[in-house]
C-alpha cells in the first residue's frame, strides 16, 4: 500500500496560516478572550456567597423552593473546597462557549430545517465535529492561539455545536404541517411563520438542545484545562497529574454542581421562556390543587427584583472590597505588571513556581500561574504567551522542545543541578545496587520497568541505551504510563511489598518519602546530570530585566528546595501559596537576596547632592557613556546636569571650568588640535576604551573573507563597491591609502556617503541576506546590532587606533575627588558598549536616559561596580 | 358575475410536470403516469361558485379535493390552468400579492382544525387580523365578535387544549370569519367531529350563512353532509370532476355508475324535495282538475324534503298540493307518487360525462336550491 498522510499537508497548512492570517487569529483571540474576560470579571467579581444568593434566586424563579435552598448549598460547598474562583471561570467559560455557539447553531439549525441541500451538507460535517476528538484540534488552536481561553473556547464551541443544530432542526421539522399550512393560509410571510409559529412550537425541543450545548460546553471546558483554560478543569487536570486524589474528588464535585444546577435550570429554562413550556408548567399547578404552593414560583418580576438587589450589594461590596493592596510603594517593582508563567506540575516545577509567584507578588507584579503539559508549556514561551517557567531540564529532559523552540526562548540562568536520572527500586529489594544487577532477575520485576511518559526524555535514554550497554534488553520491558501511576504503582508495590523496578530521577521527593535505592550506573550510561534553568520567551530579559535578573541569580540548594517540596506537601493541595509564605517566613532574607528591590538601597557617594555639569558631542559612544554616567552619578545622589556641544566648543568650555568632564576624548589623534589647544587648563582622567580601530566590515554570512586581503579578486560579489561615509571623514582618506596597500584600488570603488547611509546600506543588506562591504570603525553599535565582522589588516594599513579618554576641567580631581577616582578606573568593554549603543538606539530619540536606565538594571551591580562606595 | 372561477386547473406532483399535463390534455390516464412515478392529483378542474353559494367538492379520499381546494388560495401552484377571484388571477400574482389576498379576502377552516397550541383562545381568533397588522385592541374587538358568532362567549381567555373538539373547530370558525374573507375555504372541517356535534356544526354553518353570505368552498367525503350543506356539488374520483350539479341532480340524474354507486346509500327522503317530485299541474289538466278537488287537502311548499311528507300522508291518503313561495299551486303528490321516488333507481342519464366539463357547470341546467 502506498502511504498517504494528508496529516503532513494539515501541518503545513497550519504553519502556512499561522504566518498569513495572524491578524485573523488576532481578531478571533480578542473577540474571544474579551468576551470570556467580561462574563469573568462580572461572574467572578462578586461576594461568593451574594453571588450564590443570585444563583439561588434564579433556581427559585425556575424550579422552586428546593432547588433554591439546594443551590445555596452547593456553591458553598465550592466556596468552601476554595474552588470558588475556578468555579467561577469555568462557568464564564461555559457561557462564553454556550452565548457563540447558541448564536452560531440555532440560525444553522433553521436553515438546515428549511432547507435540505443544506441540511444534508451539515450532517457529516456535524458528525465530524462532534466525533473528532477534541486533542486534535487543541493542539493547533494552541498553535493559533497560544495556551489559554481561546483555543479552550473554541474547542468547546467546535464540540458543543452539533445538539444545538440538529435539535433546532428537528424542532422546526416536528411543527405541525397543518399549522404551518394555516399560518400561510392567513398571509403570513415566511419571515414570521418562522417568528410567529414555527419557531414557538420549536421553543422546547430547541431548549432541549441548549441544555445539551450547554452541558457538553461544561464537559468539553474541563478537558480545555489541558490547554491552558482556567478554572476548575485546571484544578482537575493538575490533580490528575499530580496524583492529589483530594483536590481532584473537590474539583470534581465542583464540576458536578455546575453541571447539575446548569443542567436543572436550561432544563427549567422552557417552562419560562416558550409558551408551550409555560402552558404545561400552568397546567401542572393547576392539577396539584391544594398541594399548588409546592411548586410556587416567583414572578418574573419578582425574582429580577431579587436578582438586582443582590447584585446591587454585591457590587457595592466590591467596590468597599478593593482598596488594600497587598504591597507598599517602596518595594512595588512590578507596579502590578502582569506576568504569565507556567509550569510542569513536576514538583520542583510546583515549588519554584509558587515560590517565584508569591516573591514577585511581594514585589508588586501580578504572576498568573497555569499548569500546563511539557509541550504546550515550550510552545506558549515560544509564542511568547508565557513569560518564563522554572523548571527546564536541560540539556537531555527537555531536549527536544529545546532544540524544536530554543531560538524563541532564552535560558535566563541555572538554580539547580546538576540532576540525575536513575532506575529506582525499594531499598527492602536486596541484592541489587546497581543497574549491573538487574541482570537475570527480570522475574523478580515481573520482566517490568515501570516508566514515565513515553514522551519523557529520560524514557528514551533508558530504551535506546542504558537497557543496551547493561544487556537488559528482552528481559525487561519498559511500561510507559505517567509519572503519577508510576508513582501509584510504587507506592502500591512497597504497600505490598513487593519488588519493583521504577523509573525516577533526583531531585524528587520519592526519596524523601519511602526508602529507595538509587541504583548505581557504573558505565555512565544515564549520561551527565541535567541543570535545571529558568527559560524565558524571546527578549524577556530585555522586557523585564528586574525579573530577569532575580531569575538569573535564583539558585536553590538541595535542602531548601526539598524543604520547600515539603511544605508544599504538608500543606496539601491547593495551599501551595501559603506553603510558600510559610516557608519564607522561615527563610528570611530570602525574598530580598533573589529579589532585590533594585535601587532601593543605594548607597549615597560622598559628594552627594553636588551638580556635575556633564557635556558630550553626539558621537554614538559619547552620548552612551554620558547618560550611563548621569544615571549612575543620580543613583550616588550627584546632581548632573548634561549639556550636547560641538567638539571645538565643549574643549572650550571645560578649559575655562564650565563643564566638568567628558567621556569622549579620542586621543592622540582624532582630538589632538583640542588636546593640544588646551592641555594646560585640562586633565586627562584616563583612558575608558581602546584601542579604537578603522576596518572595512562584511556580514557574517559572507564566506571566505576574513581579511582584507580575501578581497582581490571578490569584487563581483560586492558589485565592486565599498560603502563609504562622509568623504571628509578621517577614515575615508585613510581608506583610501589602504585599498592601495592590498591592491584593491582598482577593483573597488568607494562611494562616499553619510554615516547613517551606510548604516541603512547594512540594515538594507542584511536583511536581504545579500553580500555588503562597509566602512566602519570600533566601537560602533553596528556590530551589535548586525551580525557584521571585522576584516582583519595583517599589514597594519588602518594604522594604529585611538584611545577614548574621560577629559575634564583642571581642578575635576580636586573638586571631585571620589567621581574622579571612579572615572580612573572607568573601563568599558567593546561588547559591553556595542549593547548599550544598540539599547539607545533601540529606545529612540529623547528616551536615551530611560534606555541606558534599563540596560543598567540588567546588569545589577554595574553601579557598585563603576561607583564603589566605600 | 361569479365570484370564483377555475379554469382547467391541473396538479400534477412529481417530475416533467408540465409534459403530463399535455399528455393528460391528449387523454393519458392517471395509472399510466403514475408508473412513471409522477401522480396527477388534479386534472382538468373547472367550476364556477356564484357569490354566497356554499360550494361542495365530495370525492373519497386520494381523489384529489384537498389538493383543489389548496390550488384555489394559492398554497398549491396549479401546474396549469388558472383560478380567477373577483376576476383577478389568483395564480398570477406575486407571493407578497398573494399573501395580501389569503390575509384580507380567502381565509380557510382546517381538517384538524391547526389552532396554535401557543396562543390563546382569543389570539387564535385574531391571528389573521394580527397578519394584517390589526391594532390590538380592535383586534380583540373583532376576534371576540367571531368568537360570539361562532358560539364561544365566554371562552375567550381560555387555552386550545382546554376546548372539546367541536369548540375547537368553532375557534377555527372564528379565526376565518374575523378577517372578514369573503370566501371560505372549508377543508373536511367537520370531518373529524362526533356525528351529533358535525350535525350542530352544519346547522350552525348554514345558520351562519343566511346573514353572512359568504362564499364558501366546502371540501367533504360525506355525501349527506354535502346533500345538507351543497348549493352545488361537485364529485371528484381520481382527479376529475365527475359531476357538478345540485344535490338533486346528482341523486336523481347521476352522470356516471360512479356516483350512481356513491349515492345509494343517501337518505333519498331527506335530499328530494316536494318540488322534485310532484306532479306538474301544468302538464297534467287531470290533475288540475283533481286539484279542484282536492280544496281542502293539505299544501306543501315546494322546498319541504319528502320526509316530511310521511306523516301527513300516513294520517290522510288524499294527494298534498305543492306551492311556490308565493303559495301559488305549482304540483300534486299522492301516495303513489311518494313511494315512487323513494323507489326509484338513479339512472345515469349522461348529463355530464366525466372529460366534459366544456359545457361548464350550467349544462347540468337546474339552478340552485336557495
Amino acid at each position: 500500500m502506498p502511504e498517504f498522510h494528508p496529516g503532513n499537508w494539515v501541518e503545513s497548512a497550519v504553519d502556512w496560516l499561522q504566518v498569513h492570517f495572524s491578524v485573523l487569529f488576532d481578531f478571533i483571540n480578542k473577540v474571544l478572550t474579551g468576551l470570556y474576560d467580561g462574563i469573568n470579571a462580572v461572574l467572578g467579581g462578586a461576594e461568593p456567597l451574594l453571588f450564590a444568593a443570585i444563583l439561588a434566586v434564579i433556581a427559585f424563579w425556575l424550579r422552586g423552593l428546593l432547588a433554591a435552598v439546594a443551590t445555596l448549598i452547593g456553591f458553598a460547598l465550592i466556596d468552601s473546597f476554595g474552588l470558588w474562583n475556578e468555579a467561577m471561570q469555568t462557568l464564564s467559560l461555559v457561557l462564553a462557549a454556550a452565548v457563540i455557539t447558541i448564536a452560531i447553531a440555532v440560525p444553522l439549525g433553521v436553515w438546515a430545517a428549511r432547507n435540505k441541500a443544506f441540511s444534508t451538507f451539515m450532517r457529516p460535517v456535524l458528525d465530524v465535529m462532534q466525533t473528532m476528538p477534541a486533542f486534535v484540534y487543541l493542539i493547533p488552536g494552541v498553535m493559533f492561539f497560544s495556551v489559554g481561553t481561546t483555543p479552550g473556547l473554541l474547542a468547546t464551541i467546535v464540540f458543543s455545536m452539533p445538539p444545538g443544530v440538529r435539535m433546532t432542526e428537528l424542532g422546526i421539522r416536528q411543527v405541525d404541517g397543518e399549522l404551518v399550512e394555516a399560518a400561510e393560509a392567513f398571509g403570513t410571510s415566511p419571515k414570521h411563520t418562522l417568528t410567529r409559529v414555527q419557531f414557538p412550537l420549536a421553543l422546547p425541543t430547541i431548549m432541549a438542545g441548549i441544555n445539551q450545548v450547554i452541558m457538553l460546553a461544561l464537559s468539553m471546558v474541563v478537558i480545555a484545562g489541558m490547554a491552558g483554560a482556567p478554572g476548575l478543569g485546571e484544578s482537575v487536570y493538575a490533580a490528575v497529574t499530580q496524583v492529589q486524589v483530594g483536590l481532584g474528588v473537590e474539583s470534581g464535585i465542583g464540576v458536578v454542581i455546575l453541571a447539575m444546577y446548569l443542567d436543572r435550570m436550561t432544563g427549567a429554562l422552557n417552562a419560562r421562556v416558550s409558551p408551550l413550556g409555560r402552558r404545561a408548567a400552568a397546567k401542572a399547578t393547576a392539577a396539584l390543587g391544594r398541594m399548588r404552593f409546592v411548586r410556587y414560583r416567583p414572578g418574573t418580576a419578582v425574582a429580577l427584583c431579587g436578582v438586582v438587589v443582590l447584585a446591587l450589594v454585591a457590587g457595592g461590596m466590591n467596590l468597599a472590597g478593593t482598596g488594600d493592596s497587598k504591597t507598599t510603594a517602596s518595594t512595588d517593582v512590578g507596579k502590578g505588571k502582569k506576568l504569565n508563567m507556567g509550569y510542569i506540575p513536576w514538583d520542583e516545577g510546583i515549588a519554584t513556581s509558587y515560590l517565584w509567584k508569591e516573591m514577585l507578588e511581594e514585589r508588586g507584579y501580578k504572576p498568573d500561574l497555569k499548569q500546563l503539559d511539557a509541550g504546550p508549556l515550550y510552545s506558549g514561551i515560544a509564542k511568547g504567551d508565557v513569560d518564563f517557567q522554572t523548571d527546564a531540564w536541560l540539556p537531555t529532559t527537555h531536549k527536544q522542545y529545546w532544540d524544536k523552540y530554543h531560538s524563541k526562548m532564552e535560558k535566563l540562568g541555572d538554580w539547580y543541578g546538576p540532576t540525575s536520572l536513575e532506575l529506582t527500586v525499594p531499598s527492602y529489594v536486596k541484592g541489587v545496587k546497581s543497574l549491573e544487577d538487574l541482570k537475570g532477575q527480570g522475574k523478580k520485576f515481573k520482566g517490568k520497568i515501570i516508566g514515565i511518559e513515553s514522551s519523557a526524555g529520560e524514557m528514551k535514554i533508558l530504551k535506546d541505551k542504558v537497557l543496551k550497554d547493561y544487556g537488559l534488553e528482552g528481559e525487561y520491558k519498559v511500561v510507559s504510563s505517567s509519572t503519577s501511576s508510576m508513582l501509584a504503582e510504587l507506592k502500591r508495590s512497597i504497600q505490598k511489598h513487593e519488588p519493583v523496578v521504577v523509573t525516577l530521577w533526583s531531585p524528587h521527593w520519592a526519596y524523601n518519602a519511602n526508602d529507595l535505592t538509587k541504583l548505581k550506573d557504573p558505565k555512565g550510561s544515564f549520561g551527565k546530570g541535567e541543570k535545571l534553568y529558568s527559560v524565558g520567551r524571546k527578549g524577556f530579559s530585555k522586557d523585564e530585566p528586574t525579573v530577569a535578573n532575580w531569575l538569573k541569580n535564583f539558585k536553590m540548594s538541595e535542602k531548601q528546595l526539598t524543604s520547600l517540596e515539603d511544605q508544599i506537601q504538608g500543606a496539601g493541595q491547593g495551599k501551595e501559596q501559603d506553603a510558600v509564605r510559610k516557608w519564607l517566613k522561615d527563610h528570611p532574607g530570602f525574598l530580598d537576596k533573589f529579589a532585590p528591590v533594585p535601587g532601593g538601597e543605594k548607597e549615597k557617594g560622598k559628594d552627594a547632592g553636588k551638580p556635575v555639569k556633564m557635556g558630550y558631542f553626539p558621537w554614538d559612544e559619547a552620548i552612551a557613556t554620558t547618560y550611563l554616567w548621569q544615571n549612575i552619578l543620580e543613583d550616588r545622589g550627584y546632581k548632573p546636569n548634561v549639556k550636547q556641544l560641538d567638539p571645538g566648543p565643549l574643549y572650550t568650555s571645560m578649559a575655562q571650568g564650565q563643564t566638568d568632564f567628558q567621556t569622549d576624548s579620542w586621543l592622540p589623534t582624532t582630538h589632538e588640535q583640542y588636546w593640544k589647544k588646551y592641555r594646560s587648563k585640562l586633565t586627562d582622567v584616563g583612558a575608558w576604551y581602546g584601542p579604537t580601530s578603522l576596518e572595512l566590515s562584511v556580514p557574517k554570512s559572507v564566506k571566505g573573507i576574513d581579511s582584507l586581503a580575501d578581497l582581490k579578486g571578490k569584487s563581483d560579489k560586492f558589485g565592486g563597491k565599498i560603502t563609504g561615509i562622509e568623504s571628509s571623514a578621517g577614515e575615508m582618506k585613510v581608506l583610501k591609502s589602504v585599498l592601495k596597500e592590498y591592491g584593491l584600488d582598482k577593483e573597488y570603488k568607494v562611494v562616499s556617503s553619510s554615516t547613517s547611509s551606510m548604516l541603512s546600506e547594512v540594515d538594507r543588506s542584511v536583511k536581504q541576506g545579500k553580500p555588503v562591504l562597509a566602512t566602519t570603525w570600533s566601537p560602533h553599535w553596528v556590530y551589535s546590532k548586525y551580525p557584521m565582522k571585522k576584516l582583519k589588516d595583517p599589514k597594519g594599513a588602518w594604522g594604529k587606533g585611538d584611545k577614548i579618554h574621560v577629559t575634564a576641567k583642571k581642578d575635576f580631581g580636586k573638586d571631585f575627588p571620589e567621581l574622579n577616582g571612579w572615572l580612573k578606573n572607568f573601563k568599558m568593554s567593546e561588547k559591553d558598549l556595542g549593547s548599550l549603543e544598540a539599547a539607545i538606539q533601540k529606545g529612540g530619540k529623547g528616551k536615551e536616559k530611560q534606555s541606558v536606565r534599563k540596560w543598567m538594571d540588567k546588569r545589577p551591580g554595574l553601579v557598585d561596580e563603576l561607583a564603589p562606595v566605600k | 358575475m361569479s365570484r370564483l372561477r377555475a379554469e382547467h386547473l391541473y396538479k400534477v406532483f412529481g417530475r416533467r410536470s408540465d409534459q403530463a399535463v399535455s399528455r393528460l390534455e391528449a387523454g393519458a390516464d392517471r395509472d399510466e403516469l403514475r408508473a412513471q412515478g409522477t401522480t396527477a392529483a388534479v386534472i382538468d378542474a373547472s367550476f364556477e361558485v356564484e357569490e354566497g353559494q356554499i360550494f361542495v367538492v365530495m370525492g373519497l379520499s386520494g381523489s384529489g379535493k384537498s389538493t383543489l381546494l389548496r390550488m384555489l388560495n394559492g398554497l398549491l401552484e396549479p401546474t396549469s390552468g388558472r383560478v380567477l377571484f373577483d376576476g383577478d388571477d389568483v395564480t398570477a400574482l406575486k407571493p407578497r400579492e398573494l399573501r395580501a389576498v389569503r390575509a384580507r379576502k380567502i381565509s380557510m377552516v382546517f381538517q384538524h382544525f391547526a389552532l396554535f397550541p401557543h396562543r390563546s383562545v382569543m389570539e387564535n381568533a385574531g391571528y389573521g387580523l394580527e397578519v394584517q397588522g390589526v391594532p390590538r385592541e380592535e383586534r380583540e374587538e373583532r376576534a371576540t365578535e367571531a368568537l360570539h358568532l361562532a358560539g364561544l362567549k365566554g371562552w375567550e381567555n381560555s387555552w386550545p387544549d382546554e376546548l372539546s373538539g367541536g369548540m375547537q373547530q368553532r375557534v377555527g370558525l372564528a379565526r376565518a370569519l374575523a378577517t372578514d374573507a369573503d370566501l371560505l375555504l372549508m377543508d373536511e372541517s367537520f370531518s373529524a367531529l362526533d356525528p351529533l356535534i358535525r350535525r350542530d356544526m352544519q346547522d350552525q354553518l348554514l345558520e351562519l350563512q343566511k346573514t353572512l353570505k359568504k362564499t364558501i368552498v366546502f371540501i367533504t367525503h360525506d355525501l349527506n353532509e354535502a346533500m345538507r350543506l351543497g348549493d352545488r356539488i361537485a364529485v371528484m374520483k381520481d382527479g376529475r370532476i365527475v359531476q357538478n350539479g345540485t344535490a338533486e341532480d346528482i341523486l336523481v340524474r347521476p352522470a356516471t355508475d360512479y356516483v350512481a354507486s356513491f349515492i345509494q346509500d343517501v337518505d333519498r327522503s331527506r335530499v328530494l324535495t316536494a318540488g322534485s317530485i310532484m306532479e306538474d299541474t301544468k302538464s297534467d289538466s287531470a290533475a288540475m282538475q283533481s286539484g279542484g278537488e282536492l280544496e281542502d287537502a293539505s299544501t306543501v311548499t315546494a322546498e319541504t324534503p319528502i320526509a316530511e311528507l310521511f306523516t301527513p300522508f300516513s294520517n290522510s291518503e288524499d294527494a298534498m298540493i305543492v306551492t311556490d313561495e308565493s303559495g301559488t299551486p305549482v304540483g300534486v303528490i299522492d301516495r303513489e307518487r311518494l313511494l315512487s321516488a323513494l323507489a326509484e333507481e338513479p339512472q345515469v342519464n349522461g348529463i355530464a360525462e366525466p372529460n366534459d366539463t366544456e359545457r361548464g357547470p350550467d349544462a347540468a341546467g337546474v339552478t340552485a336550491r336557495a
